[in-house]
């Protein structure tokens, strides 16, 4: 007889708030919770304020260990201070599996071709615990996974002895495990079969510029080039330096700030000339980054279908729906 | 793992005046000599170094000096922007900051055995003045080699000592829009020279410098020399913020400039969508 | 570091507000000090008892001129400075003043003081209406960390920039759920950021009281606004802090009369 269960460690979920009380003391904790109505990362002061089975986050979690603000380092006329980074350890709990993947793929964008020194501060003093009501088949990152199995029971999938270490805790206990399906993730679906043809996606887009496809004209007309696509995008890691001199004149600063490639002056340089100079091309480049740039250098899209950008444009465009269409124009002329 | 953002500490050790806007600058590392790699080369000519002032950030900006220099480097700045103007404010013994050398440079070794055409307009001069010095030093090893150099007026034609010294080793054909009186050599287009040019275009490279002269350089001159793109040269500018291929803001096409480029070959840039 | 060995001479005027501005300067407590390390203030109403006009290297002003002895006032700092700016929206675009409608006002006027009464006030334009302005630090009130920022630029020899990016930036980071996604009129987008999105986070729309942004997609904006709000409403919006704006006359008003006809 074939055995379709298997002992596995599992947590009640009843006991999540106890767990991140007793974790609490050697890490900062940072979960989903509910802000005027919408559902932010931010610092658990409270585990009972812990929100599971959200949709979606404004900002991505990138921005614990890609801070929008950031000094790179400050001068006195002795040196150059590089600030130290020495907070408590983060444990980020609560991510979906599409931002564990975004993580996944910062971690490559941010060793290549030279390590981010402030990354991996950061990253390599950070644990990721996962939480999804999918079924987990190929783990796409982090410590730890909690597959919800039914409202009562998670799953705890340890991916790396960190996460190993936790499911040890009092609060796991092994049980039998029945094979489970998962509810799915409804967001961004169609877009996420795309994603698993980064090659045909990336030709697609090049494709529609270089034939002309009016969608772009369509496009740079309606985004009103706020940046906000950029800043709620969980692998967006694009960034302008601003530098100072102190008020006392007796230090300078350089600190590095999430910038945006559709809001103007992205590509202008000193002088004023402009190699992005309309919102058709910073559009566009935002599209080019993710699916042509990105598949050329790393082999895939860097996107993962987490639906923000299209949940928080207030010009209300459907990426989605944009991506669809200009892949289903590119099958069709090219075949 | 280091903090790659933070410049090193260079010293201003000369400064001269090239035009009202063109300064050119010679700068010493604070402490110890600029490194060098396995060729004996501080930097690749067609590499360019973050260079600026503390507290006002940094611009990329070509080197001028000769690679085989290891106790300064020289670059040519033009006062453009917040940068460039802290620059300019700064004298000789001030301190400026540093990172790099950046960038991939021209293809050296691939230029050797071949004649090689280089075309330069006003501030274009700096990757090909340290290219000259390269070829100086082992002029043997290369063909016929020409420096076709425009300017506005005599007044304009940067480092004018230099030129004299580069014309006891290779060919400089020099031509101005506005002659003074003076003035006793070309007059009129670069373009006009390319009959004085007698190159082997199948075993040929050329090298061109800067957004105005470049489409010119390009129709009227390499093209009909049979100097195939892409063995043409191009240095491109773009706006820079990390200089380590982070940032995004260099980008053209797939390419990053800050280490992808600046050099390109000419058929690799006119796929470029940006 | 490049030090000004010189204090810079600093004059801080006042024309037609409410002064908030300037009281955001002082609350720059412990800030202001440093700066008095650096600048000596010869001229300032509100700050100090002994005042004397000179020539300035730097002249703040804060409110919108709006009688004949303040523009004359405000023709005269330009002539006796280096640096002439624009402090606080009132100054930068008319703000608070610069509401008022001068057909309603004529019509009041008439009514409460009757024919015979001459108004002291002219009208209430920008400061750039009148001399040319180096720089404009907008807002209703300025904030802290923006004027800091100026000053540190000025001092340091720079010339001032403008944020490049929106409001939304910090809006986004304040974590607030969007207005225009829902349903309700707002003109971040196109608004200078630096503020700290605080209007948005403590429920209000913004009326871009920081300026246009450099490069705002207004058109594309207006086509949001449109499907949430009638005409008086998007007027009403656009004419709150922006009316002496090119784009509000350039693309706002043009393309109202367009929606009209």
């Amino acid at each position: 007889m074939i055995k379709n269960y298997k002992m596995e460690p599992v947590i009640e979920r009843n006991s999540i708030p106890s767990l991140l009380k007793i974790l609490s003391s050697d890490y900062s904790i940072i979960a989903p919770q509910e802000r005027n109505g919408e559902v932010v990362f931010d610092d658990l002061k409270d585990p009972e304020c812990l929100v599971l089975g959200y949709k979606v986050t404004i900002l991505p979690p990138k921005k614990y260990l890609f801070p929008p603000e950031e000094i790179l380092f400050t001068y006195s006329g002795k040196g150059v201070r590089t600030p130290s980074i020495t907070s408590k350890k983060l444990l980020i709990f609560g991510l979906s599996l599409r931002d564990l993947e975004a993580i996944t793929q910062l971690d490559e964008i941010m060793s290549t071709p030279h390590p981010d020194y402030f990354y991996w501060k950061r990253r390599s003093r950070s644990i990721l615990v996962g939480v999804t009501d999918e079924s987990v088949h190929a783990p796409p990152g982090g410590d730890l996974i909690l597959e919800r199995m039914d409202d009562e029971l998670y799953r705890a999938i340890p991916l790396t002895q960190a996460g190993k270490k936790i499911v040890k805790g009092r609060f796991f206990k092994k049980q039998d495990i029945l094979p489970h399906k998962g509810e799915g993730n409804q967001v961004m679906e169609e877009l996420r079969k795309l994603l698993l043809d980064p090659e045909t996606l990336a030709e697609a887009v090049k494709w529609s510029r270089a034939e002309g496809h009016p969608v772009w004209e369509e496009l740079g007309k309606r985004c009103i080039g706020c940046g906000i696509c950029t800043y709620v995008c969980p692998i967006c890691h694009c960034f302008s330096m601003e530098n100072s001199v102190s008020l006392d004149g007796s230090t300078c600063t350089r600190c590095r700030k999430w910038d945006a490639c559709t809001l103007p002056g992205f590509a202008r340089i000193a002088g004023g000339y402009d190699h992005h100079p309309s919102q058709k091309k910073r559009y566009y480049n935002w599209y080019y980054h993710k699916f042509v740039r990105g598949y050329k250098e790393y082999g895939k899209s860097q996107c993962v279908a987490c639906g923000r950008c299209q949940t928080y444009c207030p010009a209300r465009i459907d990426i989605e729906k944009e991506l669809l269409g200009i892949v289903k124009d590119y099958r069709e002329a090219c075949g | 793992m280091k903090n790659l953002y933070a410049p090193i500490r260079a010293r201003v050790t000369r400064i001269e005046e090239l035009s009202e806007n063109v300064r050119l600058f010679r700068f010493k590392k604070d402490r110890g000599r600029f490194a060098k790699n396995h060729g004996g080369l501080t930097f690749i000519p067609g590499q360019f170094v973050m260079a600026g002032v503390w507290g006002y950030g940094e611009s990329p900006i070509g080197i001028l000096s000769s690679p085989y220099e290891d106790s300064f480097m020289e670059i040519l700045v033009r006062k453009v922007g917040v940068v460039t103007n802290a620059l300019h404010r700064l004298n000789v013994g001030d301190e400026m900051t540093i990172r790099g050398p950046y960038g991939n440079g021209f293809p050296i070794s691939s230029f050797e055995g071949k004649d090689v055409v280089m075309v330069s307009g006003g501030c274009g001069i700096p990757p090909i003045a340290a290219l000259i010095e390269y070829i100086i030093q082992k002029r043997e090893r290369f063909g016929r080699v020409y420096l076709l150099y425009g300017a506005a007026t005599p007044e304009d034609i940067l480092a004018r000592k230099r030129l004299d010294t580069w014309g006891r080793h290779i060919n400089i054909l020099l031509t101005v829009d506005h002659p003074s009186p003076e003035w006793k050599g070309h007059v009129g287009l670069v373009s006009e020279m390319v009959k004085d040019i007698e190159i082997n275009p199948l075993n040929a490279v050329a090298t061109m410098c800067g957004p105005g002269p470049m489409m010119t350089a390009l129709e009227r001159i390499l093209r009909p020399l049979g100097i195939s793109d892409r063995r043409i040269y191009v240095s491109l500018e773009r706006k820079m913020q990390c200089g380590i291929g982070k940032c995004q803001h260099c980008v053209t096409g797939d390419s990053y400039v800050c280490i992808d480029g600046p050099v390109y070959n000419f058929d690799e840039i006119d796929k470029n969508w940006d | 570091m490049q030090r000004e060995a010189k204090k810079l001479k600093v004059g801080i005027f006042d024309f037609t507000d409410c002064e908030g501005c300037q009281v955001k300067l002082v609350s720059l407590r412990e800030r202001l000090l440093a700066l008095l390390e650096r600048v000596e203030i010869v001229n300032w109403r509100l700050g100090q008892e002994k005042n004397r006009m000179d020539r300035f290297d730097l002249v703040l002003i804060e409110g919108c001129p709006i009688t004949q002895d303040e523009i004359d006032l405000l023709k005269l700092l330009r002539e006796r400075s280096t640096h002439l700016i624009g402090f606080g929206t009132c100054a930068t675009m008319g703000g608070i003043p610069a509401i008022m409608d001068q057909k309603e006002r004529a019509k009041w006027y008439n009514k409460i003081y009757g024919p015979q009464y001459k108004p002291r006030g002219i009208d209430s334009l920008p400061l750039t209406s009148y001399v040319k302005v180096d720089f404009l630090i907008h807002g209703c009130p300025v904030d802290e960390n923006e004027i800091v920022r100026v000053m540190e630029e000025l001092l340091s020899g720079k010339k001032p920039a403008y944020r490049g990016y929106s409001v939304c930036f910090q809006c986004k980071l304040a974590g607030n759920p969007c207005r225009l996604i829902n349903g309700k009129p707002c003109l971040g987008p196109v608004t200078q950021g630096g503020c700290g999105a605080i209007c948005v986070s403590g429920g209000s729309p913004c009326y871009g009281c920081f300026g246009i942004r450099d490069t705002a997609q207004i058109e594309g904006l207006l086509d949001i606004l449109k499907g949430m709000a009638d005409k008086e409403e998007i007027e009403r919006y656009f004419t709150m802090f922006l009316r002496y704006t090119k784009e509000y006359n350039e693309i706002v008003r043009p393309f109202m009369e367009r929606e009209n006809g």
